[in-house]
């Protein structure tokens, strides 16, 4: 004889909005604490599948903490009714919950919320549950593969490398007296050295933040632009050469070390930082404020009231760099005249 | 036997005479010599002195414009005053200036009429006899005998060249022949028996043109000498020729043939371990014309430097090239009060030559003026012309010019460019 059960298609059923539980959809049982920084910065996750808790100083607690002014057996999170509940077991220096501002510590038990943030001792923790929501993604801007190429070991080094030849070059030029190979080496050394502190400090201080410094990568964007600025320094000095008095290109020229700049000091923080793009923005742009700013009010409080010497633009480059045609004398002249004018006007002035 | 007593009378009459005309002439001349002082108001204590004579018996006393300089310049700070041969002090107006010849006339109250000096109709002639009177540094009154050596060569503004130690203090203070009649002035010396004094006729054309209309203003009296005398000095340097001169053998330039104006040549050719050859030529009006103590004005000065590089890159040679362009300045120093700030504009200029050459030169041109503020239609000009056309030699040409107009500044400046060209 043949028996077979025959087991029952379930039946499909839908919950109607009445028969959803009040508490949140998902089961709360698992839970996760990280140890955080004032700051909130994580220093370690804990993630666990267990109704009880146990946190303190003592070997036996589910989290071990080592600040000396939680108790041994500080407190403890249990799963009650489909809530975590905090108690803490009378301990010496308290359990506050950051979020409200009493100093007072908890004296009954506290449902702990997604989020939370426990101060206990000298230390905080925060609760999370598994549906804790996270921030969107963030997409790779188009920087990223720069800053790949840039911070490949080999491109640092050329990077470095060019611009102690450019270092070498300066002092070249300035010798006044004969070609003095070693003097030339020292030099140029000494001046990397000195322009490696920028992206070295920078590394520094997002180390000491929390981020990942990213050595590499600050130091080979940092000297591609310091060879970018020569550049454009040349290019400043190329104008000068070929510009008369009075040119919009040689305004506009001084622009670019000043764009440069931002761009630098952008690009180290994005290396270096998280942090939303507006502040990342105003921050470059303050850095870059203060730099030339402050450069710009030192000149001017050094000017004397009364400058007895001409001021002229005195740049001159070899043959190669002429570029630009020449006025005859007639034209000069009567440039010239125009200038009487102003020194007649400045001196009826006072 | 007589005739040898009235030889031995006659020499030592002779002797005796000669030494008795310096003291006579102290004597008779002490009552209308001065000792001119300039009270800062504010003090009370004499901030410069000098030496003057009375020219008039109504009270004109001449002196050195240098003497009362600051009086000119800032009337409400000092006051000029006198001091008498016999210890009197009184105030003195000033009446009228030669900035250019280095003279003042002030006038002092008179009761009655005075003795005065009276001037020559006459120049002396070389190696006569001459003495120079005043008052150096606050000693009293003294005479130096020296000898008339003529019209000192080469200067733009006569001065008579006076063999005698005539010292600081005395300036002002007039020089006079045997006859006690006024051929020139005190003005400078070059120390060791070197000193220059103003001829008389100068002081004869300032006393004339002050009786015939007094000026209204010093200032603009001043003002108006200044121009004039621009006005001659750039005629004459511009209508001049311009010889056409080898630098170094591989440049042209300009040397202008007046005599007022002298060069002098140097180079670093010695200097074996200099990076790059030297060779200069710059040319300068020696004199110019005193406004006040740190405000000179009416100079020129010229230089051509020529330089090759000895074993360097182009770019080392015009970096180093660049160094030795950018400090050009001005000769005087002038200061806040004087001029306005200097005015620049630069360029690339490609001259037509007129120099004695086919080659052309590429030059980065700058020039600069200031104005003057009490003197409207004075400036100073400053010009500089940098070669850029050759890889290891370069060519600069520089003057400034101070104290004159626009109009001379910039027919000047045309012509000099026009000037300098490669050989």
């Amino acid at each position: 004889m043949e028996v077979t059960n025959k087991i029952p298609e379930p039946e499909a059923f839908e919950l109607s909005a009445e028969q959803v539980p009040s508490t949140s959809f998902t089961d709360h049982n698992e839970i996760i604490i990280e140890e955080v920084t004032r700051n909130h910065k994580l220093l370690h996750r804990h993630r666990l599948k267990q109704n009880n808790v146990s946190i303190g100083r003592d070997y036996n607690n589910d989290i071990i903490l080592t600040d000396p002014h939680i108790c041994p057996q500080h407190l403890s999170l249990n799963y009650v009714q489909g809530a975590w509940q905090l108690a803490d077991n009378n301990s010496v220096n308290g359990t506050t919950l950051e979020s409200e501002n009493t100093k007072q510590s908890l004296s009954e038990q506290r449902t702990v919320n997604d989020g939370d943030v426990i101060v206990l001792g000298k230390s905080q923790l925060r609760i999370l549950f598994s549906d804790h929501k996270v921030a969107e993604t963030v997409a790779f801007s188009p920087f990223e593969s720069l800053i790949d190429i840039v911070r490949n070991p080999i491109a640092v080094f050329i990077s470095i490398a060019l611009f102690m030849l450019i270092a070498a070059n300066i002092s070249y030029l300035n010798q006044q007296t004969a070609i003095n190979i070693s003097q030339i080496f020292v030099s140029a050394f000494s001046m990397s050295l000195l322009f490696a502190l920028w992206p070295a400090g920078v590394a520094l201080v997002s180390h000491l933040t929390k981020h990942d410094p990213r050595v590499l990568a600050q130091l080979g964007i940092s000297f591609s632009f310091f060879i970018l600025m020569w550049l454009s320094d040349l290019l400043e000095k190329v104008i000068s050469f070929n510009s008369a008095s009075n040119s919009m290109l040689g305004i506009a020229i001084t622009l670019l070390p000043i764009a440069l700049a931002f761009s630098l000091f952008w690009l180290n923080s994005y290396i270096g930082f998280h942090m939303p793009a507006k502040r990342r923005l105003f921050i470059a742009f303050a850095i870059t404020s203060l730099l030339f700013g402050g450069s710009y009010l030192l000149q001017y409080s050094k000017k004397p009231e009364f400058n007895p010497h001409p001021s002229y633009n005195s740049t001159i480059m070899a043959p190669p760099f002429l570029l630009a045609p020449s006025s005859n004398v007639d034209e000069f002249v009567e440039q010239s005249n125009k200038l009487f004018d102003k020194a007649s006007k400045a001196a009826q002035a006072d | 036997m007589k005739s040898l007593f009235a030889i031995f009378f006659m020499l030592l009459s002779s002797a005796i005479f000669a030494k008795e005309s310096a003291e006579e002439i102290f004597a008779q001349l002490t009552p209308s010599l001065y000792q001119i002082k300039l009270i800062d108001k504010a003090s009370g204590e004499k901030s410069s002195i000098g030496s003057a004579f009375q020219i008039s018996a109504d009270g004109i006393i001449a002196t050195n414009y240098h003497v009362i300089s600051s009086y000119a310049r800032h009337p409400e700070k000092y006051r000029i005053e006198y001091l008498d041969h016999l210890g009197n002090t009184a105030q003195v107006s000033l009446v009228s200036v030669d900035v250019i010849n280095d003279l003042a006339l002030v006038k002092r109250q008179v009761s009655k009429d005075m003795p005065f000096f009276s001037l020559s109709d006459k120049k002396p002639s070389k190696g006569e006899q001459l003495f120079a009177l005043g008052n150096p540094h606050d000693l009293g009154m003294i005479v130096v005998p020296g000898t008339y050596n003529g019209l000192k060569k080469e200067s733009f503004n006569e001065r008579i060249h006076f063999t005698g130690s005539i010292n600081s203090g005395m300036s002002g203070g007039p020089v006079v022949n045997k006859l006690e009649q006024v051929v020139g002035i005190n003005v400078a010396t070059s120390g060791n028996q070197i000193g220059f004094l103003v001829p008389h006729e100068k002081l004869v054309n300032l006393f004339d043109s002050y009786l015939a209309s007094p000026p209204a203003d010093i200032k603009q009296q001043m003002a108006a000498q200044l121009l004039a005398n621009q006005e001659k000095l750039m005629n004459a340097l511009i209508n001049s020729t311009w010889q056409s001169k080898e630098l170094a053998g591989n440049a042209m330039f300009p040397l202008i043939d007046v005599p007022f104006i002298r060069c002098w040549g140097d180079s670093n050719a010695d200097k074996t371990d200099a990076l790059i050859l030297a060779a200069v030529a710059s040319c300068s009006l020696d004199e110019n014309t005193y406004i006040s103590s740190h405000f000179f004005t009416g100079s020129v000065e010229i230089e051509f430097r020529y330089m090759q590089a000895k074993d360097l890159s182009d770019n080392k040679f015009y970096h180093l090239y660049q160094q030795q362009i950018s400090r050009a300045g001005a000769g005087n120093r002038a200061g806040k009060d004087d001029v306005s700030e200097y005015q620049c504009h630069h360029d690339l200029v490609m001259p037509e030559s007129t120099a004695n050459t086919s080659q052309e030169i590429n030059n980065k041109s700058v020039f600069c003026t200031r104005a003057y503020k009490d003197f409207p239609q004075l400036f100073d000009v400053l010009y500089l012309g940098a070669s850029i056309d050759k890889d290891q030699q370069a060519l600069v040409s520089h003057f400034t010019l101070a104290g004159v107009s626009q109009e001379n500044a910039m027919t000047f400046t045309g012509k000099f460019i026009e000037a300098v060209s490669w050989k």
